[in-house]
């Protein structure tokens, strides 16, 4: 699949690019870094037009993830009323959906770029969660392009290493993703350890 | 919230996992990097004749000339298609190519 992938990016450029990153963004599991670093490649090598990879690269992203939102927004919320007890009451659903109106915009602009694997799953929560879709697709545009940038910029600094890179940045990512977990995990477990004081 | 010994155990079991996990892929990742700098990147069948000039630094002309290829402007065939279209494997088509760039590089000044 891989192969195909990357012999379709080589021969059609940009619209093979606009279609992958599509897939990938709208939850498809597609090695869409490489892909983008490998374009960063072909665009120093003067196969691809910077600006048309760029904004097909970011074009495609918004789609799939505005797909993502839209199954979450209109198919998951029916599931969630079938299943709101069981996730704790409507209250507790509520409270959810407060959490992501106020912390929202975070959670979309950084899993479009620094912990990507979450990304799919952000979409969908963010249509579920009913956040705002003018406020996703801000964020959701700001942290794509800074993505599409990144991984396209280090794929033309690097273009006669790129399969080498690859593998360095899946390790970075996940390596985020390990750090957000110790940040959250470490702020829950000094809120919870930290002895209470006496009241006055 | 009430504060329970299962709750501290599980906190803390998981923050020494995630933080075993922040180890492991910082090391891997440090020790691609380390491997950036080595050896040519491997040919793949995906790769077009002048995407393996650009990445081993020959002259693409050299590498169409050992695949018997007319050098055209804008040949972004992939090599398994070249392959297909020779009618032989792309593990053949990628050894002329090591060939060709080992031969060039020898060449150069």
């Amino acid at each position: 699949m891989r192969e195909e992938l990357l012999a379709a990016l080589s021969q059609y450029g940009s619209p093979a690019l606009f279609v992958i990153v599509s897939a990938a963004s709208a939850g498809l599991p597609l090695p869409v870094a490489l892909m983008l670093i490998v374009t960063g490649s072909l665009i120093a090598q003067g196969v691809m037009d910077a600006w048309w990879a760029i904004g097909l690269g970011c074009a495609g992203s918004v789609v799939g993830d505005m797909i993502g939102y839209g199954i979450g927004r209109f198919g998951g919320a029916r599931l969630v009323r079938r299943f709101s007890k069981a996730m704790g009451g409507t209250k507790r659903v509520d409270q959810a959906k407060k959490h992501v109106r106020n912390w929202g915009w975070a959670g979309v602009f950084f899993t479009r770029w620094l912990i990507t694997p979450l990304g799919p799953w952000v979409n969908l929560a963010s249509g579920i969660t009913r956040y705002p879709w003018e406020r996703f697709l801000l964020w959701d545009v700001l942290g794509e392009c800074l993505s599409v940038a990144l991984y396209v910029g280090l794929g033309w600094a690097f273009s006669d290493r790129v399969m080498s890179l690859e593998p360095i940045m899946g390790e970075l990512t996940w390596a985020a993703v390990a750090l957000v977990a110790v940040v959250l995990l470490g702020w829950r477990a000094i809120s919870l350890w930290r002895p209470k004081r006496p009241a006055e | 919230m009430p504060r329970t010994w299962q709750q501290s155990l599980g906190l803390g079991l998981a923050l020494a996992a995630a933080l075993a996990l922040l180890f492991v892929f910082s090391y891997r990742a440090a020790h691609h990097l380390r491997l950036l700098h080595g050896d040519d990147e491997p040919i793949h069948g995906w790769m077009s004749v002048p995407f393996v000039a650009h990445t081993h630094h020959v002259p693409k002309e050299v590498l169409f000339d050992a695949l018997g290829v007319d050098p055209r402007q804008r040949d972004h065939r992939p090599l398994r298609v070249i392959a297909r279209e020779q009618k032989r494997p792309v593990e053949t088509v990628i050894h002329d190519l090591q060939n060709a760039i080992t031969k060039a590089r020898g060449k150069a000044p």
